[in-house]
């Protein structure tokens, strides 16, 4: 069993946030970064797995820049992760899901996994993306939300989350990936055996330039800014056809929600 | 006085006794010897005095019950008389016709020494045996809650039936023999007691009497020679042991600053204890000196509010466990697979500790239970990873902002907006750096303190200067909850800012950040001098730096913080400076714990950060006692009591008539500007 774990490190969730002053992204000149959250969820299910199954290897995958991603995949190693990947990025990162979704591809492909997790989706763009994107692009069957796994010979049965409580089984084939909600289980805190012997564990590093797609991008930031709250009314008068009239107009031009 | 054929018998005796204590005294120290970290036999020399002095002052008893001690003190004298009485006795039976200085005043001295000794050390054992064993003082049992085998609550009263026994067995036999003596004599005026029994003789045939002289000599001194060997599995093993702890234990600073583990020894694979043969040297001769006294327990915090802790327990259970798996593990090698949280204290037990260190404070023999918990900590978080769900929030916090409350080290500078607070980013260089502390930068009631702490400093025209986002926390919590990987983390990052700036001293308003940069930093190499600051501003009030209005102060108790008082031994100066704010000397009321012998706020080891859902609160069993005498203001000196104690006057509504403050900010009130 060969488990791939994607770990995006994410601003801590106490973190003070401060916006660029060209709007570009935050300040991360001195924010705390920790490892996402559901993501921490991700490698814990995963270690599980391959201690229940009594064989197996777990890969951390990282793409970032360093220390911060560096620091991150030293924990998954810590907590039991067999080795690490280190998709080495510098400024600006991208965003895009679909791009991200072809590097981390080209990074892994040859690691032919039978699983691999992410969490369900990032604390900081919470676009939850990427996990679903590489298992596309990789051809692998793929299932989101899931709250609990079983292995069942060439099969993982998973417990989907559902809107409204409702929950649903499914059992798709290997190799697959899964998208894992946070409480799932119980994280780990690495032992200290874990954090030294974390130190001779490998980290491949892999450039981020050399497994780059021929993928145009679909996405970028226009503008990074707080929410400006701010009172207007307009006030629409006459009778009900020009008001029903007026209001369409303001939808669709306006505030374009229609 | 003895036959020949009975001097030979008291010979073979003699040699078997010797004999066979010699092999049980040696197992005892192999046992011992088998623990990690020798003991430091050097220190010996230099400390015998000490050791002399605990045995003949018996001062170390006098730290809690003082009626019970003082009848200890009775029997340990008597019993030390006794060795010397058991010498004359050996000698009036070998050597025919020896007394000792029959017609001396010495002697009669000697004579009168003994015979009422012998009274008083029956009836002190009377006393203890009938506590033990008929009215049953609840101080020397152990709750059923607390981890300990059956066979070891069994063991306890044996061992302390057998030592009773023993020792009223020999004294009584002493008297008796001389009682026949006396008889023989017609009576002696030096022996009332030896006399007054001697009547019971009357119409005993000579030779009936010199029999009974007999009976009562092999019974005192046969007596000797067979508990002799058995020393070393009596709890009465602490007569050597316990004076033989005070000589060896490391010089006491705090007792909860362990000493270093060295991470960078590749070869090591325990990191802290988890199961017997992890035990040190010196935690292994703690079972062996313990009598099972149970004042640890008296006072314990975690004991005393009903959850699984009992230091005393701790150390019983350690010499249950040597009695019954010793010998094998010490001739097999083989090492018990049982953890220590399985019969020495429980998980919950070790979580339940708040380290305030009452229990090294009043154990008579030296003991450091607390090490003991401190220890298995580190084999759970280090080893185990198993831990409360909330430390392990606590650990991520600390790795990631630097501080257990999970703020941004960003914001560790708001506190002082608005105030000019001197950076040393910027100074480089001050007489004094003002170490602020997490809760000092983050909490809202700590924030209070760290103005105060300004408007003194600036009032008193202090140089000084604060490292702002450059500080993290010293590590405090982890180390106590027994992460020393994540200690010297912090520690060496806080090093790294601290290297880089120069400054003379470091005030700190935090009694663990304040044990922790003198004590704890100091196992690392790194040596500062490092006050308080109810030092520092005693200090200033002395040098009339500061300008104080009239007192007014009514009704007020301290609530001494433990890192502040037991663990670094500073009681004065915050008394000192409550006593020039207090309208009258009699406002400041003492509470009936306080100083050495303060009970904990509940805070202290991590315990701010879990919760143990088991008994009472121990934050609140504290502010009741505060709230008895009468007082209005709650003083402290540490964030966490402060934080402790206000919890606790809410719950227990007491905020309509009572407030807890800081002495820092008693002090800023009443600075005139």
């Amino acid at each position: 069993m060969k488990i791939g774990v994607l770990i995006k490190q994410v601003p801590g969730s106490e973190a003070s946030l401060r916006i660029l002053p060209d709007h570009s992204w935050i300040d991360e000149s001195t924010l705390e970064f920790e490892m996402n959250e559901s993501d921490s969820y991700a490698l814990e299910e995963a270690l599980q797995i391959v201690e229940r199954e009594g064989d197996g290897e777990v890969v951390a995958i990282s793409m970032g820049p360093e220390p911060r991603t560096t620091k991150v995949l030293r924990e998954a190693l810590a907590k039991g992760a067999h080795r690490a990947i280190h998709i080495v990025e510098s400024p600006p990162y991208e965003i895009d899901p679909l791009l991200v979704g072809h590097i981390i591809k080209n990074a892994i492909a040859e690691e032919h996994f039978d699983l691999l997790f992410s969490g369900l989706q990032s604390n900081d763009l919470s676009q939850g993306q990427t996990g679903l994107v590489v298992g596309e692009l990789l051809g692998m069957n793929t299932a989101t939300l899931v709250m609990a796994t079983e292995m069942q010979d060439d099969h993982i049965r998973v417990k989907r989350e559902l809107e409204g409580r409702w929950f649903q089984w499914v059992t798709i084939p290997l190799p697959a990936v899964l998208t894992i909600q946070s409480g799932i289980n119980q994280p780990r805190y690495p032992s200290l055996k874990g954090i030294m012997g974390a130190k001779k564990k490998e980290i491949r590093i892999v450039p981020k330039e050399t497994v780059l797609p021929e993928v145009e991008k679909t996405q970028s930031f226009g503008s990074i800014y707080i929410p400006q709250k701010e009172k207007k009314t307009v006030m629409i008068e006459g009778d009900a056809t020009t008001v029903v009239q007026k209001l369409v107009d303001v939808f669709k031009h306006e505030i374009k929600i229609l | 006085m003895l036959s020949g054929v009975e001097k030979i018998l008291f010979l073979l005796l003699t040699l078997a006794s010797l004999g066979g204590a010699f092999f049980t005294f040696r197992t005892m120290f192999r046992l011992i010897a088998r623990g990690q970290e020798p003991l430091d036999w050097s220190r010996i020399p230099g400390r015998l005095g000490t050791g002399l002095m605990v045995f003949l002052t018996q001062k170390t008893l006098f730290r809690t019950r003082p009626i019970v001690g003082f009848l200890h003190a009775l029997v340990a004298w008597g019993f030390t008389l006794y060795m010397l009485v058991n010498v004359i006795d050996v000698l009036e039976g070998l050597v025919t016709g020896f007394q000792f200085l029959p017609h001396h005043w010495l002697g009669a001295l000697y004579r009168v020494f003994v015979d009422v000794f012998s009274v008083l050390v029956l009836v002190g054992v009377a006393f203890f045996l009938i506590r033990r064993f008929v009215t049953g003082d609840l101080r020397l049992l152990t709750e059923n809650r607390v981890l300990m085998e059956p066979a070891t609550r069994q063991g306890i009263r044996t061992d302390s039936m057998i030592v009773g026994v023993f020792i009223l067995l020999h004294v009584g036999f002493r008297l008796i023999g001389a009682s026949f003596d006396v008889a023989q004599q017609g009576g002696d005026l030096y022996q009332p007691a030896a006399t007054f029994l001697g009547k019971a003789w009357c119409g005993f045939t000579p030779g009936m009497l010199e029999t009974g002289r007999h009976v009562g000599w092999w019974g005192a001194l046969g007596l000797i020679l067979a508990f002799i060997p058995y020393f070393p599995y009596s709890k009465h093993a602490h007569l050597f042991m316990g004076p033989l702890n005070h000589m060896v234990s490391p010089d006491a600073d705090s007792p909860a600053a362990l000493p270093a583990l060295d991470f960078e020894q590749e070869d090591v694979e325990q990191f802290g204890t988890g199961r017997l043969n992890d035990l040190s040297q010196k935690q292994l001769l703690d079972a062996y000196a313990c009598i099972m006294c149970n004042r640890c327990q008296d006072q314990c915090p975690a004991y005393t509010t009903g959850k699984q802790l009992s230091p005393s327990a701790i150390e019983i259970n350690k010499r249950y466990y040597l009695k019954q798996h010793g010998k094998d593990w010490m001739s097999t090698g083989n090492i018990p697979d049982e953890k220590l949280t399985q019969w020495m204290v429980s998980e919950e037990a070790a979580w339940s500790c708040t380290t305030c260190a009452f229990c090294v404070e009043v154990c008579p023999v030296g003991n450091t239970p607390l090490l003991d918990i401190l220890t298995t900590r580190q084999d759970l978080v280090m080893m185990e990873s198993d831990f409360p769900q909330d430390a392990m929030e606590v650990f991520n916090k600390l790795e990631t902002y630097g501080n257990p409350w999970g703020l941004s080290s960003r914001d560790r500078e708001k506190w002082m907006e608005g105030l000019e607070v001197p950076l040393f980013r910027e100074k480089k260089s001050a007489e004094y750096l003002y170490w602020v502390g997490c809760a000092g930068a983050y909490d809202s009631r700590g924030k209070d303190i760290s103005r105060a702490m300004v408007t003194i400093l600036k009032q008193a025209g202090v140089d000084f200067a604060v490292l702002g986002t450059e500080e993290t926390c010293t590590g405090d919590s982890a180390r106590r909850i027994g992460n020393e990987y994540l200690f010297q983390m912090l520690a060496a990052q806080n090093r790294e800012t601290l290297e880089k700036y120069s400054f003379q001293t470091i005030i700190t308003q935090c009694p663990h950040c304040f044990s922790t940069l003198k004590n704890d930093y100091a196992r690392l190499g790194m040596h500062f001098d490092v006050l308080h600051h109810t030092q520092f501003i005693a200090r200033l009030i002395d040098q009339g730096s500061l300008s104080l209005s009239d007192r007014d102060l009514q009704a007020v108790t301290f609530h001494d913080p433990c890192y502040l008082g037991r663990h670094n031994r500073e009681f004065n100066a915050p008394r000192e400076v409550l006593n020039r704010l207090v309208a009258t000397e009699s406002a400041v009321r003492e509470m009936p714990r306080n100083r050495s012998r303060s009970y904990c706020c509940g805070a202290g080891g991590g315990n701010m950060w879990y919760e143990i859902n088991r008994g009472q609160r121990i934050n609140q069993a504290r502010f009741l006692e505060a709230a008895e005498t009468g007082a209005e203001t709650v003083v402290t000196a540490c964030n966490f009591c402060l934080l402790m104690m206000e919890d606790a006057m809410k719950v227990t509504n007491h905020e309509d008539r009572m407030r807890v403050r800081d002495l820092a900010e008693l002090v800023a009130d009443r600075l005139q500007a």
